[in-house]
C-alpha cells in the first residue's frame, strides 16, 4: 500500500506542480486543483491506490466560488487526501467523478441539492433532499436561514442589561458570529 | 469509571450551571452556535464604604435558560465560560412530553451540579 503523503504526490504530477496547491490542515492534507483537472486528479489519486471515496460536498465562499470538496483514501486509511476545487457561484458546473468513484453518486446529487453545482456527464441529478420546488439550494450563502433572521440573538444583550441596546446607527454593536452580513435585519 | 446506569462518567449528557460563578458576562451566549443560550440580569449599585472607595458595580442573574432541544451538545460554552460556572454531567434522563420542557431554567440547570464529576487534575 502506498505510503502517507505518496497521493499529494501523484495528483501533483498529474496536474501539474504549478497549479496544485496544498493546504495542510489538523486531519488529511487539503490539495486544490483547477476545476478543468478535477477528474485528472481524482484519477491519479484512484491509480495510486486510493479506491475509496467516502464522502463529496462543497461550500460557499461567496466572491470566491463555490469549493466542492472530496474525501479519497486507501481501503486501509493509510493515506487519505481531501481533493478539492472552485467552481463560480453564477455557473457552478464540475466534470462527475461517478466515472472514477461510483459512490460519489449520492453525494453529487446532494451537493447539487444543497447548492447547485451541476455535474456534467451526471444526468440526470435525481433530487435527493430537496424538493426542486422550493425553488433554491438551501445551503448558499445568499439564502437566508428564517430562524436567524427572525429570531433576536440571544448574545445580543450587553452583560447586566434588560434587553438589548437600542440599535443606532454609527455604533458597532457585537454581532453573532458565523452569521453573514445583511442576514440580520436591522431596525429603523 | 461508570455511572450507576453505566455511561462514563464524563459523558456530555446534560449541562449544569454553578449559579454562584455566573457574572452574566455573556460570552456562553454569544459563543453558542445556534443560540440556545437564554441570559437575562440586571445591574445593582453597591455604594462606596470603607473598603471600597468608589462605588461599585455588579450584575444579577435573573434568568439563565438552556433549551436542549436545539444544544447540539458541542461544549463551547463549558469551554468559553471565564468563570467554571458551567459544566458536563453525565445525566441524559430528562426527555419531556412537549419540546418546551427541554428548555432547562436555572434551578433544573443548578440540579445537575451536584451529579457533574470534578475536573480532571490538570497537573496529573
Ligand atoms: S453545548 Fe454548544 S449548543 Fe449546547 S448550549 Fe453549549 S454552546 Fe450551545
Ligand atoms: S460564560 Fe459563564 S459566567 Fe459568563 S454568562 Fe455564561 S455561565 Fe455566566
Amino acid at each position: 500500500m502506498s505510503a502517507a503523503g505518496s497521493l499529494v504526490d501523484a495528483v501533483r504530477s498529474a496536474v501539474g506542480e504549478g497549479s496544485v496547491s496544498v493546504v495542510p490542515g489538523f486531519g488529511p492534507v487539503s490539495v486544490e486543483v483547477p476545476a478543468a483537472s478535477w477528474t485528472t486528479a481524482l484519477q491519479a489519486a484512484r491509480d495510486a491506490g486510493a479506491t475509496y471515496a467516502d464522502f463529496l460536498t462543497a461550500w460557499d465562499e461567496l466572491e470566491a466560488g463555490l469549493v466542492v470538496v472530496a474525501h479519497i483514501s486507501t481501503p486501509d486509511a493509510a493515506d487519505h487526501v481531501l481533493l478539492r476545487t472552485r467552481v463560480p457561484s453564477d455557473d457552478p458546473v464540475l466534470a462527475t467523478s461517478i466515472g472514477i468513484y461510483r459512490g460519489l453518486a449520492w453525494h453529487e446529487r446532494e451537493t447539487h441539492d444543497l447548492f447547485g453545482v451541476r455535474f456534467s456527464g451526471h444526468e440526470p441529478l435525481e433530487p435527493l433532499l430537496v424538493a426542486p420546488s422550493l425553488g433554491l439550494h438551501p445551503l448558499r450563502k445568499d439564502v437566508v436561514l428564517a430562524s436567524r433572521a427572525a429570531r433576536p440573538w440571544p448574545g445580543e444583550k450587553e452583560p447586566g442589561a434588560e434587553s438589548a441596546p437600542a440599535r443606532r446607527g454609527g455604533r458597532r454593536r457585537t454581532a453573532p458570529l458565523g452569521v453573514p452580513d445583511g442576514w440580520v435585519q436591522e431596525d429603523a | 469509571m461508570s455511572t450507576s446506569d453505566g455511561v462514563p462518567v464524563r459523558s456530555r449528557g446534560v449541562i449544569s450551571l454553578v449559579e454562584k460563578n455566573c457574572t452574566v458576562c455573556m460570552l456562553c451566549a454569544r459563543e453558542c452556535p445556534d443560540w440556545c443560550i437564554h441570559i437575562e440580569g440586571h445591574t445593582v449599585t453597591h455604594p462606596a464604604d470603607e473598603v471600597h472607595r468608589r462605588p461599585r458595580t455588579e450584575n444579577v442573574l435573573d434568568r439563565f435558560a438552556i433549551d436542549f432541544s436545539l444544544c447540539l451538545y458541542c461544549g463551547i460554552c463549558i469551554e468559553v465560560c471565564p468563570f467554571d460556572a458551567l459544566h458536563w454531567s453525565p445525566e441524559h434522563s430528562y426527555a419531556g412530553a412537549a419540546i418546551g420542557e427541554l428548555t432547562q431554567e436555572r434551578d433544573r440547570l443548578a440540579g445537575w451540579e451536584a451529579t457533574a464529576p470534578a475536573p480532571a487534575d490538570r497537573d496529573a
